[in-house]
């Protein structure tokens, strides 16, 4: 399959991991998992730069975020306590919902995110949580919120740059949170039709603070849903507002007809889902709309 | 009758090897000089080889041929691997100038890797003229379609210029008067689709020429002797020529009762004089191996008010994609098999299959009947509401019973005449009441409906099956001892998986009164072993096992005229058990092995004989299958809660085997019902060939599943048995489907039941 | 084609490898005569090519046999210890949860990683585990049970 391939690097450094990638032009692939790689059997690729070996497997937490290593695997994401903790633990639960565990003890965070699936499993809690990833090209290092690093559908805003790492900022302290990770497949590993990933702070008058919503498989990209949010924030928490929300995001989705579902089904599930999300959201928080 | 090795749950023979991860299936081999094989598939799904230059490809370095249909014999076939004369249209041709199906053979190479052979398929030249093609079954037929067999050479097609393969009409009393003499008259239409096999192990053969120069086919197949016959004909070999080994198989479940590649390879390995081996990727198993036959079928049932079932018709469109394999045979279950389930005194059934440009369809489990018994126990269903009665004991009053005698099947033979059917065990009693106290039937028909948007309901289907082909399945083993007191049993039948080679071996442990370890059995090696037509039709326990319990009646026979003279006795005063032969008052007695030394070194005898063996009649396994689901009325899912199949196979040999091919098969059954189907494009190309866009269910979808084994004594089978690899498949689709209905009110008539159908219905009926 | 040489352990004895750059695990375990390894779907889907990687069960088809370098590979081959079997090929034959064994070894080795690591595990929990493993035949029920039989064994043993 990959006997063109006339060379495999291990470079020791990002730097020269990122000289590698240039060097090989459109020919040269990063693996780290391979899950994706070796899935899409690429004929004209003829060399591979394998980053598993470069310090990018971490999971810290310092300064109000969770900086994340992009060779960081969904098993490790799925066993990490610290992870576990943070926002209801939705991005443990998306890793856990990710296809098996051969899968994911191969699959790597930012592997998962520069494939830029629309249906990546990783994305909506990421979105929903205003992540950012920091992308390495040669000398500098910049860092892009993930809403602006998926372009579309497998195209991402890397140029010639490595993804190194993810920032995932711990929500503000005070008032209650609620969060919630949805997903619905045609079976129970299945890429997902629809995902979502939810987050409402409400405060002790049952007013929502702050919302966050984001779906995936539903667009073109993973994407947050400002206007469903909208309706929502500063307002207070009740069944109708939920419905309402749910009912715009349902009237912003761009999803396609495909082998898993209709468009149509999904644009029905991401009504119902996203009210089920922010159902399990307000619930969490305390509050009963 | 108390059995000592029969009836026991032991270990598979082959249990260890398969364990260890021991060299076992047909690439767990190394041979020098191997090269891949590949085979070009078309672009288009009807088109003609205007051109094709193989010029460039056979100047590639490392590549050691390439065939197209200039190079090789052109021999009318069936792939279909049944019994000669095959009743499927001699339709197929090892090479055509023609092609038929996105995926259909165009050329084939071999070359000294698989990189070099993908190379070699890119630079073979090929001009089409691409016609129109036709994918919608019930367009098949129009007048102006295109024929997709204009072809003069083919056989056996009823009407190739309208795109039929077959045609049945069968028809018991009158259904017209039945139907006038009704109270209550029910007709659907119910569509299927297309499933396939999916069995782990893909499609792979691997051929080369022996030191004699003999053509030698190690394959994973059900059938490696009609293969064998089928690639003497096609390659113009003699039969004995050609040595075709069947090793451990990765799951066949129909798609390997097909002889697919061993013509090809073959073909490859006489040119190349090289060993050569095809396997197929995944994708290519999707849509260039076999699938289920996709059906339309119309279901018409009529009743009085007391509850009797008075007339039942079918009629049924198919298609069996571009070639006719099994096209007249699997329909012709989805009548025989299927509408004398109940007692009818009318029944009319009639079918056209039709030729579509589609990837091609051939057996697979259950063989026509689950797609009839969705439609019938659904209608079925219906019928019982209508009158309203509770849906099991309306199967109980009209469902088959032993003693009656199913003309229908007189009727639909494999593809003609066939012999009338008497019911001579019948557990289905048992097992409509074992399965409806498992799934709590009586608790869940008078459940109150739950608030909130998940709602649950319970479903039963009654369903049944053959045990191989009267007049037509046969088997036949050889038997021979060896001087530890052990016996070699050479049989031909095929062991794909289920535990065929375990079961035959207790058998003919059983019946030599050794223990299992004493027997080592060798089968599916036309070289080594006696013929059998195969693993298909569930024949391998009642006809192949019929051969071994007669052979080893004779083989018996022999160490007692041995033991007899040792014990001064007569072979009529000897029994035999625990590997020892005794006097039945069990005052004498001489091991297993003394009596072979005896034999061996003494009288200078081998002990040794064989039998052949085949039935007229095919007892049925009859499965009742009950379901519960959950509904969630928001997202249209359906969740199975419980499925519990409640099947008699006669005796289980193996009852450990036996529940495990009753899991398997519900596992299929559930699948079909809700998760698989292979789609196709406008263009006839397959959308979802991989097993992440076709999906089935795995360990963490599985519903909580029970089996239950209703046995009963066959007068026809050895031990009693009957069978149980397939009848369990037909349960699943029809049980779920009435769970539906009884959960939320609506009917879904078309396979596999996706949630956005569920969530229209509800919408259509009001009910959300 | 450049060659490259990797070096790892397989089935705890070091093993040394002329390897293709390109090359997949798979493909090169079975080269090297491990059988039990089995090429199911090419994709990662089945789970029928699953060794363990240092204790993880993984995709064989997936990874680059380049990067098994320095790592410690187990295959069917390597389990059970001087012609005995390991519990839960045991299990696997008492239960009858072996029909036509292709998919044995990858659910077999998938079942040992998860009891390395959670030797009590629910039933749940190795369905979880077996799911990246299909079966045709067995609709995971006698698995399921054997390794639930297994892992009771191997908690039981002195």
């Amino acid at each position: 399959m990959f006997d063109q391939v006339d060379a495999y690097h291990r470079p020791r450094s990002i730097r020269e991991a990122i000289r590698l990638l240039r060097n090989g032009g459109s020919r040269a692939r990063i693996v780290a998992g391979g899950t994706d790689i070796a899935v899409q059997a690429d004929p004209s690729i003829r060399s591979l730069v394998d980053i598993t070996r470069l310090p990018l497997s971490y999971i810290r937490k310092a300064g109000g975020v969770f900086s994340i290593g992009a060779t960081t695997t969904m098993a490790e994401i799925e066993d990490s306590a610290a992870l576990g903790g943070l926002a209801g633990g939705i991005l443990v639960r998306a890793a856990a919902a990710c296809g098996s565990v051969q899968l994911r003890n191969m699959a790597t965070l930012g592997g998962n995110l520069a494939n830029a699936s629309p249906a990546a499993d990783a994305a909506a809690p990421l979105l929903a949580l205003g992540a950012s990833v920091v992308l390495a090209g040669g000398t500098r290092r910049r860092t892009l919120p993930l809403g602006e690093f998926f372009r579309a559908p497998h195209q991402t805003a890397l140029a010639r740059e490595l993804l190194v790492e993810i920032v995932v900022p711990i929500p503000p302290r005070g008032a209650r949170w609620g969060w919630a990770f949805l997903k619905l497949g045609r079976t129970l590993s299945d890429i997902a039709v629809v995902s979502v990933a939810a987050g409402l702070q409400v405060d002790g008058r049952g007013t929502v603070k702050a919302a966050r919503i984001a779906l995936g498989a539903v667009a073109p990209v993973p994407l947050r849903f400002g206007g469903g949010e909208a309706i929502l924030a500063g307002q207070r928490l009740t069944a109708a507002r939920i419905d309402e929300a749910a009912g715009q995001v349902a009237r912003e989705v761009s999803p396609v007809d495909d082998v898993r579902a209709p468009a149509a089904y999904r644009r029905d599930m991401a009504r119902v889902l996203t009210g089920r999300a922010l159902g399990e959201c307000a619930q969490q928080a305390g509050v009963t709309p | 009758m108390t059995t000592s090795v029969v009836g026991k749950n032991l270990r598979k023979v082959d249990g260890v090897r398969l364990v260890t991860g021991g060299a076992a299936f047909t690439d767990d081999i190394r041979l020098p000089g191997l090269l891949i094989g590949k085979i070009l598939p078309s672009p288009h799904a009807h088109a003609r080889i205007v051109r094709i230059d193989a010029t460039r490809a056979r100047a590639l370095a490392g590549v050691h041929a390439v065939l197209t249909y200039k190079d090789v014999p052109r021999v009318p076939h069936t792939t279909a691997g049944q019994a000669w004369p095959e009743p499927s249209p001699y339709d197929t041709y090892l090479l055509d100038n023609k092609v038929r199906f996105v995926g259909d053979r165009v050329a084939a190479v071999a070359a000294e890797t698989r990189a070099i052979a993908e190379k070699a398929l890119r630079l073979i030249e090929v001009e089409y003229e691409v016609l129109p093609a036709v994918l919608d079954m019930e367009r098949a037929m129009d007048p102006g379609a295109p024929v997709i067999h204009d072809e003069p050479d083919s056989t056996g097609i009823y009407d190739r210029q309208r795109n039929i393969a077959g045609y049945i009409l069968r028809e018991i009393g009158n259904v017209e008067e039945g139907f006038r003499g009704c109270d209550v008259v029910i007709e659907r239409e119910f569509r299927t689709g297309r499933q396939q096999h999916c069995a782990i192990e893909p499609h792979i053969s691997i051929a080369w020429l022996d030191e004699d120069a003999r053509l030698v086919i190690r394959t994973s197949t059900q059938v490696p002797y009609h293969s064998r016959r089928q690639c003497a004909m096609i390659l113009q070999i003699p039969v004995s020529r050609i040595h075709v080994i069947k090793p451990r198989i990765g799951g066949g479940f129909g798609g390997k009762q097909e002889m697919l590649l061993e013509d090809i390879t073959g073909a490859l390995a006489l040119a190349t004089r090289r060993p050569v081996k095809i396997e197929y990727t995944r994708e290519e198993e999707f849509y260039m191996a076999r699938t289920r036959h996709p059906q339309i079928l119309r279901m018409k049932m009529g009743a009085t008010r007391d509850g009797t079932i008075v007339a039942s018709q079918m009629t049924v469109v198919a298609t069996t994609g571009a070639y006719g394999s099994h096209s007249t045979t699997v329909q012709g279950n989805t009548g025989s098999k299927v509408l004398p389930m109940y007692r009818a005194r009318h029944m009319r059934f009639q079918c056209h299959v039709l030729y579509t440009n589609a990837p091609v369809a051939g057996a697979f489990r259950g063989y026509g009947c689950p797609q009839g018994f969705f439609a019938q126990e659904s209608v079925v269903d219906e019928l019982a509401r209508e009158l309203k009665l509770d849906p099991v004991a309306f199967r109980r009053q009209n469902a088959i019973r032993l003693g009656d005698i199913d003309r229908l099947s007189a009727q639909l033979g494999e593809g003609r005449e066939g012999l009338p059917r008497v019911i001579r065990s019948c557990g289905l009693n048992e097992c409509l009441d074992r399965g409806a106290a498992a799934i709590g039937w009586e608790r869940l028909r008078k459940a109150r409906r739950r608030p909130g948007h998940l709602k649950r309901g319970v479903g039963v289907s009654c369903t049944m099956q053959g045990s191989g082909i009267a007049g037509i399945d046969w088997a036949s083993a050889f038997l021979k001892m060896n001087e530890d007191g052990a016996f070699f049993l050479q049989a031909g039948a095929s062991d794909v998986g289920g535990g065929a080679d375990t079961v035959l071996a207790q058998i003919a442990a059983e019946t030599l009164g050794v223990t299992l370890d004493k027997i080592v059995i060798t089968s599916g090696d036309t070289d080594t072993t006696p013929f059998d037509v195969g693993a298909y039709a569930s024949s391998t326990t009642i006809i192949s096992g019929g051969a071994v319990r007669k052979a080893a009646e004779k083989v018996r026979g022999q160490v007692f005229e041995v033991a007899a003279r040792m014990l001064d006795t007569t072979p009529d005063k000897l029994v035999c058990g625990a590997n020892r032969v005794s006097t039945s008052d069990g005052l004498k007695r001489v091991t297993m092995a003394a009596v072979a030394m005896q034999a061996m070194y003494k009288d200078k005898l081998q002990i040794m004989d064989g039998a052949s063996h085949y039935n007229t009649d095919s007892p049925p396994p009859f499965c009742v299958t009950f379901a519960e689901v959950e509904v969630d009325t928001q997202t249209g899912q359906v969740r199975v809660v419980h499925l519990v199949s409640a099947v008699d196979p006669g005796t289980a040999i193996n009852p450990m085997q036996a529940t495990g091919q009753v899991e398997g098969a519900v596992a299929q059954g559930i699948g079909y019902a809700l998760t698989e189907e292979l789609l196709l494009d406008e263009l006839g190309r397959p959308r979802n060939p991989n097993f992440l866009d076709y999906k089935m269910f795995t360990a963490k979808d599985m519903p909580k599943l029970t089996a239950i084994l209703a046995e009963t004594d066959e007068p026809l089978g050895p031990y009693g048995a009957k069978s149980i690899s397939e009848v369990p498949i037909n349960g699943p689709a029809p049980a779920i489907a009435n769970a539906i209905y009884h959960a939320v009110g609506i009917r879904i008539r078309k396979l596999p039941i996706r949630p956005e159908d569920v969530l229209r219905e509800l919408r259509d009926c009001g009910a959300v | 084609m450049k060659k490259l040489t990797i070096r790892l352990t397989v089935n705890a004895a070091a093993r040394e490898w002329s390897i293709s750059p390109g090359d997949l695990l798979l493909d090169v375990l079975r080269r090297e005569g491990y059988f039990g390894v089995k090429r199911g779907c090419e994709k990662g889907e089945c789970g029928a090519c699953t060794v363990l990687v240092d204790g993880r069960a993984i995709n064989s088809c997936l990874m680059f046999a380049a990067q098994a370098e320095g790592r410690e590979v187990l295959t069917i081959e390597g389990l059970g210890r001087d012609g005995a079997l390991h519990p839960l090929q045991e299990a696997f034959l008492d239960h009858g949860a072996v029909q036509c064994g292709f998919c044995t070894p990858g659910m077999i080795l998938a079942a040992k990683a998860l009891l390395d690591r959670n030797p009590d595990p629910s039933e749940e929990q190795v369905r979880e585990a077996m799911t990246g493993t299909y079966c045709r035949c067995t609709g995971y029920v006698k698995p399921v049970e054997a390794v639930l039989a297994a892992a009771k064994a191997i908690r039981r043993a002195p």
